[in-house]
């Protein structure tokens, strides 16, 4: 059981991190980002290359990889929400250009890199692995942890201490109201998308310690926290890391009862039974607001 | 010296409606105007063309002599021009402080966001109490309490109110109009739309009747009741 525990906790980091990404980007801006999985994938590609031509220092490279993502997340504003924003259709419009840029972005991967798979060298090799009970904890898993609660404080203080995290916050409220408070949708875009990329990049590294890049890997990554993203409800912060959570526990659990191949089968069975009784997510819980 | 507001010839609509059909009105600065007028004739659409909340528009919109008939919402409002909106457009899932701090979100207000939220609390000490409370629970009263003090968080240079009453009991739409209408605006002019002419009757400076989309001169009477 602790194995599972320490497995759950990990999970949930990594998922929570990629979950908040979607769901930052859908309640501040509207629309679902389908090229999570290429800026996942080019934030792993800048942080590895950051390691090998810069320093492979574990705060440098996992930088590398947040800055990175926060740069993809910068050009998705450049690229799609910026010259989309306002017209008519959309939903249907973002959906189709962030699924292009994610065509795009892997096939600038695979002419840039190749098809090999890149790897990481270990990043929290100086952490002493230690045991709960009878399991082992890896560096990598500790490091995960550690380096996923240090951003998501930072990031989380930005959001609600300053007059941009505030922007941020009211524009995820009411689109209206932000508007005539005199936030500008079109700048604070930038911090959205930003901020979003930010979390799929630190994710990205993190995952890149157990898996190895390659153009496509960001896709199973992306799959995850869509799940995770609509099954906390879209646009629920809070909900998608106790949604993270569920997932990661299902997770866990099937890995240690049934066995890998079954994670999908559960995780969509999960999936369906919340969204059958909540269809909000679990953020239509949380929320115990009148409309 | 030239009008607080001034619109000149302003038609405006929905897609294919069209609402409010050659509207003229000047205000000075400091002066407070009250629209009456049933629902429906266009007292928000006018209200909501002012700060760029409809499809379309055409005419000409002047701020202190400025053009300011294609300029977006957010930059209005970095300007000076505050509508507390029908609906309230409030942040339900933030606290009644995050809300507040919102309205000084403009440049130069928000340094002293602090000092201005006090005193809005004193204003309005049904918020002071609930500061830390999320928006999305509070009463129909406490809302539109928030709205008007939200818009009371930055400087600005006309207020434009859109039925402070609306949905509210006698009582409670009483009060808040009492207090919003006892405030010193700081020189700011106002702007006002309400169905009941019992709530701002003798406490501004002049009243226009919005009828059919065309603003008349008011001839007493009821207020369309």
């Amino acid at each position: 059981m602790t194995g599972v525990i320490v497995t759950t906790i990990n999970l949930t980091a990594i998922y929570a991190l990629v979950a908040l990404g979607v769901s930052l980007t859908w309640s501040g801006l509207g629309f679902l980002n389908l090229s999570t999985g290429a800026m996942y994938a080019g934030a792993a590609y800048g942080a590895w290359l950051v390691a090998t031509n810069i320093s492979s220092n574990v705060v440098v490279v996992l930088l590398g990889g947040v800055i990175a993502g926060a740069a993809l997340g910068a050009l998705i504003c450049l690229t799609v929400f910026l010259p989309l924003d306002g017209k008519p259709n959309w939903e249907l419009r973002t959906l189709t250009a962030t699924l292009a840029l994610s065509f795009v972005g892997t096939n600038i991967y695979l002419w840039q890199f190749g098809p090999q798979f890149k790897q990481f060298d270990p990043l929290f090799a100086f952490i002493r692995e230690f045991r709960i009970g009878e399991t082992l904890v890896q560096p990598s898993k500790t490091g995960t942890v550690i380096a996923t609660g240090i951003l998501v404080a930072i990031i989380l203080a930005f959001i609600s201490y300053s007059r941009i995290g505030l922007g941020v916050r009211a524009l995820t409220q009411s689109v209206e109201g932000a508007a005539l408070v005199g936030i500008d949708r079109r700048t604070t875009a930038f911090a959205i998308l930003g901020v979003s990329g930010a979390f799929i990049g630190l994710a990205a590294v993190l995952l890149g310690q157990i898996y190895f890049v390659e153009p496509n890997s960001g896709y199973s990554p992306m799959i995850k926290g869509l799940i995770v993203a609509l099954l906390g409800g879209l646009g629920s912060l809070r909900g998608a890391v106790i949604a993270a959570f569920l997932v990661a526990f299902a997770e866990a659990l099937t890995l240690q009862y049934l066995g890998g191949a079954w994670v999908l089968i559960t995780l969509f069975v999960l999936i369906a039974v919340v969204l059958i009784i909540r269809p909000r997510g679990i953020a239509g819980v949380l929320e115990g607001t009148r409309a | 010296m030239s009008a607080a507001l001034e619109i000149k010839g302003l038609e405006a609509g929905y897609g294919p409606l069209s609402v409010l059909h050659g509207v003229d009105l000047s205000i000075a600065e400091g002066e407070r105007v009250g629209i009456l007028g049933l629902n429906g004739h266009g007292k928000t659409t006018m209200l909501r063309a002012i700060v760029d909340l409809v499809d379309w528009k055409r005419g000409e919109i002047l701020l202190n002599g400025e053009d300011i008939t294609h300029a977006t919402t957010h930059a209005l409002a970095r300007r000076g021009v505050v509508l507390m909106p029908q609906g309230d457009a409030l942040f339900p899932g933030l606290t009644v402080k995050d809300n507040l701090d919102a309205g000084a979100y403009p440049g130069g207000s928000w340094k002293r966001r602090k000092e201005r939220r006090d005193h809005v609390c004193e204003i309005f000490p049904r918020l002071g109490e609930r500061l830390g409370q999320v928006v999305g629970t509070l009463s129909g009263g406490e809302r539109r309490m928030c709205s008007i003090g939200r818009g009371l968080m930055c400087d600005a240079r006309i207020y434009l109110v859109d039925e402070p009453s609306l949905g509210l009991g006698p009582g409670i739409a009483k009060g808040i109009c009492d207090t919003l209408l006892g405030l010193d605006l700081q020189g700011g002019a106002l702007l006002i739309a309400e169905q009941n002419r019992a709530l701002i009757d003798g406490r501004i400076d002049r009243t226009l009747r919005m009828h059919g989309g065309e603003l008349t001169p008011d001839t007493g009477g009821d207020g369309g009741h």
